[in-house]
């Protein structure tokens, strides 16, 4: 009996020491690790990579690019971007990232006053290098170190000559961009235009809209109005295109028309599968994000200077809708 | 030795170690927490700062380029020193997460204080507009540094996320610790109070019990007490006493013994005494008398008749003078023959007596009228009663230590146990005798004379033989 109690009061004890060393351990322990501290001395590059849109796929792979390139370069590289096309906060953006004296900017270019007086005075006040990407901004306005992207001009050429290849040598071709006309899409109207001036048998018919959904729809409408017959749209800027197809729609069937314009911008890869848009032009922007890092890193490093003015152009494409996955 | 006393203190000295290791541990780590918190607190009253006194210096640059006041000039310098020093203690928030941000927000305060110096220097150069412009500039960056503050804060929260929410934990889990620690302390301290005051009670139970029993009388049990501390003590000391009261208690025995023995014998002398006064009627009537009857007898030369009044002379005077003292055997020898001759006289040739004697061993002293009593009962049982008479042999011989005297007779016996009642003296005394001694009174004379029992064998088979061990040296005794 005695022996009992005492195994019994042993064990208590035991079971009570164990849960008291338990809950001791876990109140002693944490797992949580104190972030590492910065290195004062040995400051890698910041970069700064400023885009007037962000999670769509076309910017999203451009980040990939770029942050899969900084990180075999040892940069740090920081995305700034806003949703849906906010010049302001662009603009915002820019000028945070010139005034925090980041060592170099890759933008998305913006065909502004305020833009270029952003990149011609503050950033060449702080002498902090500025490459343009995807979108370019001429180099005499905006003193950009070089451009990154698509040649927009061959683009416009492109597409054009689908455009021929598939409606063939005779038609009305409805031309259809931005009226605030950016740098980019004169370049691509050009390129278009050259190419359809060739063949006599097309009128293009110039129609100039805002981005905003409104006009568009109201643009497109007019347009369906006075041109009834007409055979082809081209949306020079990606942005319309969504509106645009839409408005379409509702008046008669978009598959009889043949609609072509670029990939940069969210809503055309849905439109392409679902055939509402024939053809666009397929640009790389995967390899304009690394091959821009890669280059400002270079020219930080005083591998390569200067850079060339013209731009360094990535791969463009055809990509029709009976191609897309 | 382990005290009661270092026994309390032993345990007062634990529950007090415990309380302080509890205690410090409690806040060493409440000093730790208290310290995490300021830090945190540290970190984002920094950042606040910092905002402020950019935003405060913008309205100071504001009023100094309206007012042109000296005042503001040097507020503003003042802040521009302020932000100096915070800019450095800024660089201490830094850590992987936050690289970029804090870059750029440290960047942007340079940036701000360059721009309001621009702006200030042009206001001097008089140039308003531009001045105005700069500080439109500075203004700005004044809210991206808000912005930045915000962001950072933000990334703040994140990383620490973590660490805030195990902060949180942690306290939970102290709480829990705390029940754990109370229960664990409140059992382990009732085990050991408990087992304290057993070790203190336990013994003191012993010890009443022991008290209990030496109260009852019983000395014999012995006092054991299972500990080390004073109650052991006691009890030794309790113990000793026990052994002290037994060893006086068998002295006493030992001589309420002594003193009943004392007393048996005063009551033998005096009935001996008490015989012998009886008889003493007259002696120097009876002796005289005896002598003149004596001498007459010779003169009518009736000489065998004369010898035995000599002999009944002599035996009478022993017998009056010598029964409270001790004599030789030799005189015993001598009466024992006294009386034989006069007992002759009365059963002529029915009495045969024969002695052997060692001649030796006649010198050593012996308690008066021993012998004679016995011969006397000898005659009573053993010729008296039969026609044919009977034989008595008296024999003392050497026997190493003791001097052995037997009287052998060849009459009937008797029974076993009326033997061994003879011999334990505790046959009543027959009448009949001529010394008024019988054989009891001898036996317990005997006894006391020489201080021991085994004096006396009786053996009764055929015949009875009486033999009587007398030690040569005597020991004790109280004659």
């Amino acid at each position: 009996m005695r022996k009992i109690v005492t195994a019994l009061i042993i064990g208590v004890c035991l079971l009570l020491a164990y849960f008291t060393v338990t809950s001791v351990e876990k109140v002693v322990r944490s797992d949580w690790q104190e972030p590492l501290p910065l290195d004062q001395t040995d400051q890698s590059y910041r970069l700064a990579l400023i885009t007037q849109d962000i999670d769509t796929p076309f910017w999203d792979e451009v980040i990939e690019g770029a942050s899969l390139q900084a990180r075999q370069d040892g940069v740090m590289l920081e995305r700034l971007g806003n949703y849906s096309h906010n010049e302001d906060d662009f603009l915002r953006n820019l000028e945070l990232a010139i005034h925090a004296k980041v060592d170099g900017i890759i933008v998305q270019g913006l065909d502004t006053d305020e833009f270029k007086e952003l990149t011609k005075i503050k950033a060449a006040f702080y002498s902090i290098p500025i490459i343009t990407i995807a979108n370019d901004v001429p180099m005499e306005e905006s003193l950009r170190r070089t451009y990154v992207g698509s040649p927009q001009y061959q683009a416009g050429q492109l597409l054009a000559r689908q455009l021929v290849e598939d409606m063939g040598v005779s038609g009305e071709v409805v031309l259809f961009y931005d009226q605030s006309e950016p740098y980019f899409q004169e370049q691509r109207k050009a390129g278009i235009e050259e190419v359809l001036e060739q063949y006599p048998g097309i009128s293009v018919i110039p129609a100039m809209t805002t981005e905003h959904m409104d006009d568009v729809l109201a643009t497109t409408q007019a347009l369906l109005n006075h041109y009834p017959n007409v055979d082809s749209f081209i949306a020079v800027n990606a942005n319309i295109v969504a509106g645009m197809v839409q408005e379409i729609g509702r008046r008669r069937q978009v598959d009889s028309l043949y609609i072509y314009t670029f990939d940069d911008h969210a809503d055309v890869a849905k439109l392409l599968e679902k055939n509402k848009v024939d053809a666009v032009i397929r640009q790389e922007p995967e390899e304009m994000g690394r091959l821009s890092v890669q280059l400002i890193v270079e020219w930080l490093n005083g591998e390569t200077v200067p850079l060339d003015f013209d731009g360094y152009f990535t791969n463009i494409d055809i990509l029709k809708a009976i191609d897309a996955p | 030795m382990n005290t009661i006393q270092k026994k309390i203190l032993l345990l007062t000295t634990i529950v007090i170690v415990m309380m302080v290791m509890i205690w410090s541990a409690l806040t060493y780590y409440n000093r730790q927490t208290q310290e995490q918190y300021n830090a945190i607190l540290q970190r984002y009253l920094l950042l606040n700062e910092i905002n402020e006194v950019s935003q405060n210096m913008m309205t100071d640059l504001n009023n100094f380029l309206t007012l042109s006041s000296v005042d503001h000039l040097i507020k503003i310098n003042d802040s521009q020193e302020q932000l100096e020093t915070k800019k450095k203690e800024a660089w201490q928030l830094g850590h992987q997460e936050n690289e970029f941000e804090l870059i750029n927000y440290i960047n942007l305060i340079g940036s701000l204080s360059e721009t309001v110096e621009r702006s200030i220097r042009l206001h001097d150069q008089q140039d308003a507009e531009a001045a105005r412009s700069e500080f439109n500039d500075a203004s700005r960056i004044a809210d991206y540094i808000s912005e930045t503050t915000l962001a950072l804060v933000d990334k703040e929260l994140k990383t620490y996320d973590d660490f805030y929410r195990s902060i949180i934990q942690q306290s939970a889990e102290l709480n829990q610790l705390g029940i754990w620690l109370l229960l664990l302390l409140t059992f382990f301290l009732i085990i050991v109070t408990y087992t304290l005051s057993r070790s203190i009670t336990q013994p003191i139970n012993q010890l009443t019990e022991a008290a209990n029993h030496l109260s009852r009388g019983e000395f014999n049990v012995e006092i054991k007490v299972n500990s080390n501390d004073e109650i052991a003590f006691l009890a030794r000391t309790f113990n000793r006493m026990r052994l002290n009261i037994n060893e006086l208690i068998s002295e006493i025995h030992l001589k309420a013994q002594l003193e009943k023995e004392l007393q048996e014998n005063k009551l033998l002398l005096q009935e001996s005494q008490f015989h012998s006064l009886q008889s003493q009627i007259n002696p120097h009537f009876l002796f005289n008398t005896l002598n003149t009857i004596s001498k007459k007898a010779y003169l009518e030369g009736a000489v065998q008749t004369s010898d035995l009044l000599v002999n009944i002379a002599g035996l009478l005077r022993y017998n009056l003078r010598r029964l409270n003292r001790s004599v030789t055997l030799q005189d015993e020898v001598t009466i024992l023959k006294q009386y034989i001759d006069i007992q002759k006289a009365r059963f002529t040739d029915r009495l045969q007596f024969t002695e052997e004697i060692d001649e030796q061993l006649l010198s050593v002293p012996i308690p008066a009228l021993t012998l004679q009593p016995i011969i006397e009962n000898a005659i009573i049982h053993a010729v008296e009663p039969r026609e044919n008479g009977g034989t008595i042999h008296f024999r003392v011989y050497d026997e190493d230590e003791f001097i052995q005297i037997e009287i052998e007779d060849d009459g009937p016996g008797m029974p076993k146990q009326k033997a061994i009642h003879l011999v334990q003296g505790l046959l009543s005394p027959e009448e009949g005798h001529s010394t008024g001694i019988g054989f009891t009174n001898v036996v317990k004379r005997l006894r006391i004379f020489y201080g021991r029992d085994d004096l006396v064998q009786v053996d009764s088979e055929r015949g009875t033989k009486i033999s009587l061990r007398i030690p040569k040296q005597k020991r004790g005794g109280m004659m």
